[in-house]
């Protein structure tokens, strides 16, 4: 390892940034070593990832200064900062879907061979990648679309690795990766700090954190609380530091109400391609039920079936007793069946961005606030008020674009955008995926409230955390079955995670359930 | 919120933009001519607008759900054709009567078959309704070569294309007015437009919002290709018979009225008070290219450029030219 003049890798001081009349960062400071993982934390908008724009060039800071080993240095475009070593994961995926992993990974350094590309060694050098971050199962000559969101995350890491960067940033990298994934990125992580990188560290799945980090640094509003080792303070300390209040429990209590009724959705044998096979599945009024196992196991199938998208499903569903043909989401949220899906990507499945809050709010119930066609825009804003009322939804935006809202603001709309329409049954995947602390637990106690009102809630998630706390019954996947229903005590961390290896019953106790994650993914 | 709220939301950067080109226009024409700023010239050239202004209108809809339709100067042959020459398909009774009637429903027959295409099929739309222009093409030239069809429009058809029915405003203007605010409203006050302008956004987005979007598509290609039509039954009883070639100066104005007008060529955004001012543009630019000569001052030169060419060639570069300043897509976010 070279020595330098200063202990620091990477220095910034003084900091300020600001969009229009709105702070971004004020007079921030920040500094790193080599070999260490630094974790920025704090909620959307706190000014996380405007730092981190700053240091991959994106972004000019209005003053202040940035020293890479004691020197001034300037970072006024990406490329720029690529070259200083600066490699940086965003929490929007980069990649350009039609083209191959291996194109994707050596995009911005192709080798050449006389002025053209050379494929072979593009080809090895993605096998290195790939093989680099555990990833060596994912073929580099496949395009990008086909693969799973959590493998796409992979190769985006494979790229940002390719370039040998010496300061390495995760911007909510992991957020999409499977826990299998997850275990895998973090050994990788852990070798890089050793082999004396600097990685900085942005999540928001606190344990992670826990795991990973060497040094946290706390931002909040655009300034920095705190930079502290590691351990040194307790989940909920950190977490009052973010959100600048005192913090109660994450998970609402769970209503532990009588599942008395008749089940108002009842699905057997459901099928579809290879992809779900011979589902059943009963939901009562009141209830929550998660939807576990790894990614991609056929939970998001089984949501959009449910929701009629998917042609030539096999299989009966009932809703009350009567049996539903569900061919399209049309029929599925209509008033007699009444399902609603929160869907996995809200930038494009959920939202139209460029349209304002308002109209994306009011988008599906719209029809019941018309007469022949014509909306009845009184009623139509007071429904809005209402729901921005009760989702509090930041009201400064709402005649804007709700591409312009934050990550949290943006899942509210899509919520609001259903329960707008009333809905009795609501399907949500992965709903908190990427959003902050404070805007979780609101989601959290929402679908409890919704519960109590009677809906039956069918929530995927890839937190097992989420499932644990906010689920009466989770209903593990593997390979297109339910592999497993999990409920009362034995809704626990150990056994989500053999479930959704398939793993038999007794087998699993912690540590090994652990070991045995790393060893087979 | 407001009335004038409301309006002034109506009014973006590029209409205005387009408002202050056909101010400067005319100003610049009336230098070399006083005459362009009379009131008879101006209603002269609102009359020739309307029929740019009626299928703007229909391919405004279609190019704000982020598709195109490259069929329409066929579907203007087809409506002028079918319209003159309705009395051989319905008899001498009936076909003057459903002229009218007769033509714009071939056109939004066109429009079905582009509709269906485009949204049941999933075929890509430039090439698809660029397919049925061919078909229309070939369908009139076999209508008018096989048994020597009327050709001269009906007492009404001129009645509606250069009579007035308010004194002063020429009834294609009125048509154009009353069909312009038809789709204003439906864009601003209906759950079409509304689903219209979310399409063109995100159609995934509105799809799984429980949207029957293929439904949404084929109402505005049948529109499209109707007011196509329409503007083809206008413009026989303006010449007072219908002739093959009758749509194909269309193609270009019409779409440049509309991006220049500021809706969005990938769709999503877009308002039509934009188009008026795109149409009203192309139209005022096209007659003083006539009216003006700018050739003649390079006659001056030495340069000698026959008219017709030169005058394509200025159209063509003008269009090209304000796309530059103002109508190219700005970034979002």
């Amino acid at each position: 390892m070279s020595e330098s003049k200063s202990p620091y890798l990477l220095s910034m001081s003084g900091i300020t940034k600001r969009y229009g009349g709105v702070r971004a960062l004020e007079n921030v400071s920040f500094e790193t070593q080599r070999g260490s993982i630094h974790a920025l934390l704090g909620e959307n908008g706190a000014g996380k990832s405007t730092l981190i724009k700053i240091l991959s060039g994106v972004v000019l800071p209005d003053s202040g200064d940035i020293k890479l080993d004691g020197k001034l240095a300037s970072f006024a475009n990406p490329q720029q900062a690529n070259d200083l070593g600066v490699s940086c994961i965003f929490q929007e995926l980069s990649l350009l879907p039609d083209l191959t992993v291996a194109d994707n990974i050596g995009i911005t350094r192709p080798p050449r061979k006389f002025g053209m590309i050379d494929y072979r060694a593009q080809r090895r050098i993605a096998e290195e990648a790939l093989a680099w971050v555990g990833g060596e199962n994912i073929d580099p000559m496949e395009t990008v679309s086909n693969l799973s969101l959590s493998r796409r995350q992979m190769v985006e890491i494979a790229k940002a690795l390719a370039r040998n960067p010496k300061i390495l940033i995760l911007d909510e990298a992991t957020s999409a990766l499977t826990a299998a994934d997850v275990d895998k990125v973090f050994k990788m992580l852990h070798r890089l700090r050793d082999e004396g990188m600097a990685i900085i560290y942005i999540s928001h799945r606190m344990p992670e954190i826990a795991e990973l980090a060497d040094t946290c640094t706390v931002y909040r509003n655009g300034t920095k609380v705190e930079t502290f080792r590691n351990g040194t303070k307790s989940d909920s300390a950190v977490v009052e530091m973010m959100i600048g209040r005192e913090y109660s429990s994450v998970y609402p209590a769970k209503s532990n109400r009588p599942a008395a009724t008749k089940p108002i959705l009842k699905v057997t044998n459901f099928s579809w391609n290879d992809e779900l096979n011979g589902i059943n599945l009963e939901m009562r009024p009141g209830e929550i039920v998660g939807l576990g196992g790894l990614d991609g196991q056929g939970q998001r199938q089984l949501q959009l079936g449910l929701f009629g998208t998917l042609i030539g499903a096999s299989g009966s569903v009932e809703i009350n007793g009567d049996r539903v043909r569900l061919n399209s989401p049309k029929v599925a949220k209509s008033d007699e069946i009444g399902i609603a899906l929160v869907p996995e990507d809200r930038k494009y499945e959920g939202l139209m961005l460029s349209m304002t809050v308002r109209e994306n709010l009011s988008f599906a119930a719209v029809e019941k606030m018309s007469r022949m066609g014509v909306v009845d825009t009184r009623a139509e804003e007071a429904a809005i008020d209402e729901m921005v009322e009760i989702l509090k939804i930041k009201a400064d935006g709402i005649d804007g674009p709700v591409g312009a809202l934050s990550g949290g603001n943006q899942q509210k709309v899509v919520i609001g955008k259903w329960l707008m329409t009333k809905p009795r049954i609501i399907l949500l995947n992965d709903p908190t995926r990427g959003i902050d602390v404070g805007t979780k637990q609101e989601i959290y106690h929402l679908l409890q409230e919704l519960a109590a009102e009677g809906c039956a809630i069918l929530l995927y998630s890839t937190d097992y955390d989420e499932l644990i706390g906010c689920c009466d019954r989770v209903l593990v996947m593997y390979d297109g079955r339910v592999v497993r229903t999990l409920a009362g005590n034995e809704l626990n961390e150990t056994n989500l995670v053999s479930a959704a290896l398939n793993l038999p019953e007794q087998a699993a106790v912690r540590p090994e359930a652990k070991k045995i994650q790393g060893a087979l993914l | 919120m407001s009335v004038s709220g409301v309006i002034a939301r109506q009014f973006d950067r590029a209409t205005l933009i387009a408002f202050g080109c056909v101010i400067v226009l005319l100003l610049i024409g009336a230098m070399v001519e006083p005459a362009f700023l009379s009131p008879k010239y101006l209603i002269q050239q609102l009359h020739t607008a309307s029929f740019l202004g009626v299928v703007a209108s229909g391919v405004m809809l279609v190019i704000l759900l982020g598709h195109i339709d490259l069929s329409i100067p066929w579907t203007i042959g087809v409506g002028g054709m079918m319209a003159t020459g309705a009395t051989g398909f319905l008899g001498p009774e009936l076909g003057i009567t459903l002229a009218v009637p007769f033509g714009v429903l071939c056109g939004a027959l066109i429009g079905t078959v582009n509709g269906l295409g485009v949204a049941y099929l999933r075929a890509p739309a430039m090439i698809f309704t660029l397919g049925m222009n061919a078909v229309a093409q070939g369908l009139m030239v076999y209508h008018t070569g096989g048994f020597a069809p009327q050709d001269r429009a009906t007492e009404f058809m001129r009645e509606l294309a250069v009579g007035h029915l308010i004194p002063g405003v020429p009834n294609p203007l009125l048509l154009w007015i009353i069909l312009g605010a038809a789709i204003v409203f439906v864009l601003n006050r209906t759950v079409l437009g509304r689903r219209i302008y979310a399409v063109g956004n995100q159609e995934r987005s509105v799809f799984l919002s429980g949207v029957d979007t293929r439904k949404v598509i084929l109402i505005c290609f049948i529109f499209s290709g109707a007011c196509a039509a329409l503007t083809g039954v206008l413009l026989a009883g303006w010449a007072n018979r219908s002739y093959q070639a009758m749509g194909d100066p269309y193609l270009l104005p019409t779409i440049a009225a509309i991006i220049l007008g500021g809706t969005n060529v990938l769709g999503g955004r877009g308002k039509y008070v934009g188009t008026i001012a795109g149409v009203i543009l192309i139209t005022i630019l096209q007659s003083m290219l006539s009216v003006v000569q700018p050739q003649r001052y390079f006659a001056q030169l030495g340069v000698d450029i026959p008219a017709d060419t030169f005058r394509q060639v200025v159209f063509g570069a003008v269009i090209i030219g304000m796309l530059l300043i103002y109508g190219r897509q700005q970034l979002v976010r």
